[in-house]
């Protein structure tokens, strides 16, 4: 019994971190554009599906194998970098300082497009490459054996936590976008120019999404219906640690992946309810999220 | 310097701003003079390009403002410090008066001279430098919200009511750094509004009357020489 907790905590760290990629955006993005993008799922399984059709390309013509990772990020990059500007200037920016029924409604609906759109593109078959988890290969301590893939996944989205906090503590951009949280007329009195900030924030939001798709990949492949999952389940953490809140975000990705790990192990059955009776749990005590507050609008 | 042509501005439908044309100058500290309610702050956020005419015009020199984004102000010299301060309360004071300097993109020397020149004419602002500017009271952020503005006003200068809210003896000190700006910074063109007429007397070139949205006296006051203001 002991001998399995480890390998437990770490396959939940480990579908914590990549549940932490697509919430962490999802609170980006609410925090500086105010808008709940419902659609932020599906921007999940479309890196998802590019990072899988870039690793099976490799494969195909068996480049070198390590090419794979570098075709994980720049999966991510290529997604952000062509949906992102080009979904929140036609569409989000429409939405601002409408009510939440219209935005959802709007997101909702670009939801139902990109779903279209990830089907007509690459079908309704699930794709699956594993090569770049295979090449990390495992470890062994004391007889339990470890995926690297996982430790990596674990690693990364540390990273991302105190990336995005450098980010927004000592740069230019995040100073800016601190304002533009605090207050945006503010912001632009003071001449910051907020569709700027606007596009890179949404941007910086696709990027974490399609990047926590693409590192999935190898690790449980992608098959339609993936967005939404991950959508709800990106919702619960934002909701259990605050909107607006990256550390909370980390903090709930990790309370939600204990949840599903721990109810497919002792009672599958609970496997899609766990997280939502976490988010229960925690909402009936602090409605605002574990780091939310009730004017909480910050990063 | 800056000027108002046949404005008209509405408020979810409410029509706030009817015609307004006035000018405020270089050099000199315009006092709009107003009610609750009339249109002093509605006249600024036009100005700034927070809202949407109407009809008419705001030009800057010879500059059309309205087809400009609102962030363009800020690049093109106007500073603009609200009644209700605006400070982002998780950033230090210093923070707050060198956001501007961030946005603008202002280099190294540049932006220390500001500070300098803010801290000159606001010594407080440097004792509190470091405090979060959400733990200041208000009349300390009303001085800092000035600060700010200050460090964008390299032409005109907007202050919605600062005196509103302010202790006595703050308001004292606020007057008395107004005149001192105005010995500093000469060319600078001020557009100060306050409710009552009273508190500004002293500093005002010219004062406009505003009443529900209108402009009614557009020159009660217009002094020739500054020196004998302060």
């Amino acid at each position: 019994m002991s001998n399995a907790i480890i390998p437990l905590l770490l396959d939940s760290l480990a579908s914590a971190a990549l549940i932490f990629f697509a919430a962490v955006g999802l609170t980006l993005v609410f925090s500086v554009l105010r808008v709940l993008n419902v659609a932020h799922g599906t921007l999940y399984s479309i890196g998802g599906y590019v990072a899988a059709s870039a690793c099976l390309f490799i494969a195909s013509r068996q480049l070198n194998p390590y090419l794979s990772f570098v075709a994980l990020l720049f999966s991510a990059v290529f997604v952000a970098a062509t949906l992102g500007p080009l979904i929140e200037r036609s569409l989000i920016r429409w939405t601002y300082g409408k009510s939440e029924a219209v935005q959802i409604l709007i997101t909702f609906g670009l939801f139902l497009i990109l779903e279209d759109l990830q089907r007509l593109i690459f079908g309704v078959q699930s794709f699956y490459e594993d090569a770049p988890m295979r090449l990390l290969g495992t470890t062994s301590i004391g007889g339990v054996v470890y995926l690297n893939y996982q430790i990596l996944l674990i690693g990364l989205a540390l990273l991302v936590v105190i990336g995005l906090r450098l980010l927004i503590n000592h740069t230019r951009l995040g100073r800016l976008i601190t304002a533009v949280v605090a207050d945006r007329e503010m912001a632009q009195s003071i001449g910051i120019d907020t569709n700027r900030i606007f596009i890179l924030a949404f941007s910086l939001g696709v990027f974490l999404a399609a990047l926590g798709g693409a590192l999935a990949t190898p690790t449980s492949g992608v098959a339609p219906g993936l967005g939404a999952d991950i959508m709800v389940l990106a919702f619960a953490v934002a909701a259990i640690g605050g909107l607006g809140q990256i550390e909370g975000a980390a903090v709930a990705s990790v309370i939600v992946g204990l949840a599903r790990v721990l109810a497919i192990y002792w009672v599958p059955a609970l496997d899609a309810v766990a997280p939502y009776a976490a988010m229960l749990v925690v909402l009936l005590i602090r409605p605002y999220g574990l780091f939310g507050s009730v004017t909480a609008r910050r990063i | 310097m800056l000027s108002l042509d046949k404005v008209n501005v509405s408020i979810e439908g409410v029509r706030v701003l009817r015609e307004v044309s006035c000018g405020i100058d270089e050099g000199k500290t315009t006092v709009l003079i107003g009610r609750n309610g009339a249109g002093k702050t509605t006249t600024l956020r036009a100005i700034m390009g927070l809202l949407r005419l109407d009809s008419g015009s705001i030009r800057l020199a010879a500059e059309d403002l309205d087809r400009m984004p609102p962030h363009y102000r800020a690049h093109a010299g106007i500073g603009y410090a609200p009644e209700d301060r605006r400070l982002v309360p998780e950033l230090s004071v210093e923070e707050n008066i060198r956001l501007p300097s961030l946005a603008l993109k202002l280099d190294r020397a540049e932006t220390a001279r500001k500070l300098d020149e803010v801290y000159g004419l606001l010594p407080e602002l440097k004792v509190m430098r470091s405090r979060p500017a959400g733990g200041v009271s208000g009349g300390q952020g009303k001085m800092v919200a000035l600060g700010r503005a200050l460090t964008v006003a390299r032409r005109v200068l907007l202050l919605d009511e600062p005196f509103q809210g302010l202790a006595p003896a703050l308001a004292l000190d606020y007057a008395r750094t107004l005149g001192e700006l105005r010995k500093r910074r000469p060319e600078l063109a001020m557009l100060i509004t306050e409710s009552s007429p009273a508190l500004l007397d002293r500093i005002a070139d010219r004062t406009l009357q505003i009443e529900r949205g209108e402009i009614l006296v557009t020159s009660a006051k217009d002094r020739t020489t500054h020196a004998s203001a302060i």
